[in-house]
């Protein structure tokens, strides 16, 4: 019964979180960072950063969705723009 | 299997009510449209890793044992589809040397995951998939990412009688993940439900306490839920740090355990893990380097329960178990001579504690690394550790490891 009620609670916090959220602006500083920077910042975390030209286009997109999950911090539109810096730069 | 129904239930709930919040009928038709696949939208890729490696006990002073070898190998090809902007599919086999196999290697499919992505907000998985417990299996595990020639100190380790993947390995379910901004920091969760953990077995087919991970068919009807949020207060993500949590009923349904003496059916044993994680690197102009702390810290602990002893007699134990490394690094990647910049310097301190009481349990082992990589390009680095273990009977081991890994 008491894990019941801890999903049920997990859920719903998740639920209203995503919910206030999903109408919540992001800071003007941070959503006007651009692919480079983001690369710069996000990409070295966990691994040493990878450069353009080690892969083509259609590869950067599968990676970017790859990482966009191990990451697990990255917006679309976070995501999308280091994709185009990183496949205008190979 | 009801709480299952229930688990599911309320995360198509879930996906429903946060999907709808957040889309209006165009970008529902958008949604439809990247699903059905567009020519051109399927993007591939072939990556994995592959190493090769050796050890060397220096401690070992019997003169007819073997104190050095070869013996670390392993290919693992990783399949990557992007289908859509929504739906991504990941899978990796691993090849490799387990020291077990006839033909030298041992064949496993490491995770086959299918995510479909709501919003930001909301990515669904299913399938057999990393566990997110912790941060270091889902993060810093791959064999070209984990800076030292091996992991660190685990449970697994020749510490407990079986292999038990308590705190790293695969999960067979279904998890929902997402990010919420606020204001310049986010907040990370995870939420999953799987197969559950599972009693060990002695050699009579009877339950030992040690908790066994990685079960691509349950043993009861209970399943596990588990999670981990994760904080990254500052606007450019240079820390990270998580809580992870799990909990599952660990006995099948026709294990004979006891409770104060007493044989009782429908006696469940529940098995519940904890974990704090923090990540932390950035660049130090000042001294031309990039430093990094990482860490984790975990510990299990299972209901009381009585197990036999002998064919007559039974005993107990407080059934808990700790486990924790902490990493820092330095690498001099801004200086200007070619070699120095790609080095790094590690040290790593790792501890297990097994329950103390328990026939296979006693005191902590623990285990200093100091390391050394060369790196040749981002993904292809030589790691060298000296790694020194203090045995829970007092007794040290000294080993130097060696491994060349690259990404492919
Ligand atoms: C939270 C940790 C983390 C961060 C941050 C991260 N990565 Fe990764 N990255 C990984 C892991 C783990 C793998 C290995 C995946 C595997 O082998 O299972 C990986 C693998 C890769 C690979 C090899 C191909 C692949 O997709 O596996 C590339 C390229 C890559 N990352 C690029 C990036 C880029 C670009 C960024 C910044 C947007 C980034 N990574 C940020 C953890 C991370």
């Amino acid at each position: 019964m008491k894990r019941i009620i801890v999903i049920i609670a997990l859920i719903f916090a998740a639920i209203t979180a995503t919910t206030i959220f999903n109408g919540c602006a992001v800071p003007a500083s941070i959503a006007s960072k651009s692919g480079a920077q983001l690369w710069a910042e996000n990409c070295l975390r966990c691994h040493n950063s990878p450069p353009p030209n080690d892969y083509s286009d259609g590869e950067w997109a599968a990676i970017g969705a790859h990482m966009k999950l191990r990451t697990n911090t990255m917006t679309d539109t976070e995501i999308n723009k280091v994709v185009e810096f990183l496949q205008s730069a190979n | 299997m009801k709480k299952v129904t229930a688990g599911f239930g309320l995360c198509i709930l879930l996906l429903i009510t946060s999907t709808t919040s957040a889309q209006d009928s165009t970008q529902t038709e958008l949604n439809m449209k990247a699903l059905s696949g567009n020519p051109g939208s399927t993007h591939l890729l072939l990556s994995g890793v592959t190493w090769f490696g050796l050890q060397a006990n220096l401690s070992d002073t019997v003169k007819t044992n073997v104190k050095n070898t070869f013996n670390d190998f392993g290919f693992s090809p990783m399949f990557l589809w992007k289908l859509s902007d929504k739906v991504f599919f990941e899978s990796e086999i691993e090849i490799k040397n387990d020291g077990s196999a006839e033909n030298g290697a041992a064949f496993d499919l490491e995770f086959a995951k299918l995510s479909y992505t709501a919003n930001d907000y909301l990515t669904i998985g299913a399938g057999k998939m990393l566990s997110p417990f912790g941060a270091y299996n889902e993060k810093w595990e791959p064999n070209h990412i984990e800076r030292f020639p091996n992991a660190p100190l685990r449970p697994d380790d020749n510490i407990l009688p079986d292999d038990s993947h308590l705190f790293w390995g695969a999960i067979m379910g279904i998890d929902a993940r997402g990010k919420i901004p606020m204001g310049s920091s986010k907040l990370t969760y995870v939420i999953y439900i799987s197969n559950g953990p599972t009693l060990s077995k002695d050699a009579n087919d009877r339950p030992t306490g040690v908790i066994q991970y990685e079960n691509w068919n349950d043993n009861n009807n209970n399943k596990e839920i588990g999670g981990r949020i994760g904080l990254l207060p500052f606007s450019n993500n240079c820390l990270e740090v998580g809580f992870s949590y799990k909990h599952g009923i660990a006995n099948s349904l026709t294990d004979t355990l006891f409770n104060q003496n007493r044989e009782v059916s429908n006696y469940n044993i529940g098995a519940t893990a904890l974990a704090y994680d923090l990540n932390f690197v950035k660049s130090v102009p000042d001294l031309k380097s990039i430093i990094g702390i990482r860490g984790q810290y975990s510990s299990l602990k299972v209901d009381q329960a009585n197990y036999y002893l002998n064919d007559s007699a039974t005993y107990t134990f407080d059934n808990n178990l700790t486990s924790y490394f902490a990493q820092f690094s330095f690498r001099p990647a801004m200086v200007e001579n070619c070699f120095f910049k790609n080095l790094e310097f590690l040290i790593r301190f790792n501890s297990v504690t097994p329950p103390k009481d328990a026939l296979w349990g006693g005191k902590a082992t623990t285990r200093l690394d100091i390391g050394l990589d060369y790196w040749l390009s981002w993904r292809t680095g030589l790691r060298l550790a000296y790694e020194m273990t203090s045995n829970p009977d007092g007794s040290k081991t000294n080993m130097i490891i060696a491994r060349l890994a690259t990404g492919l």
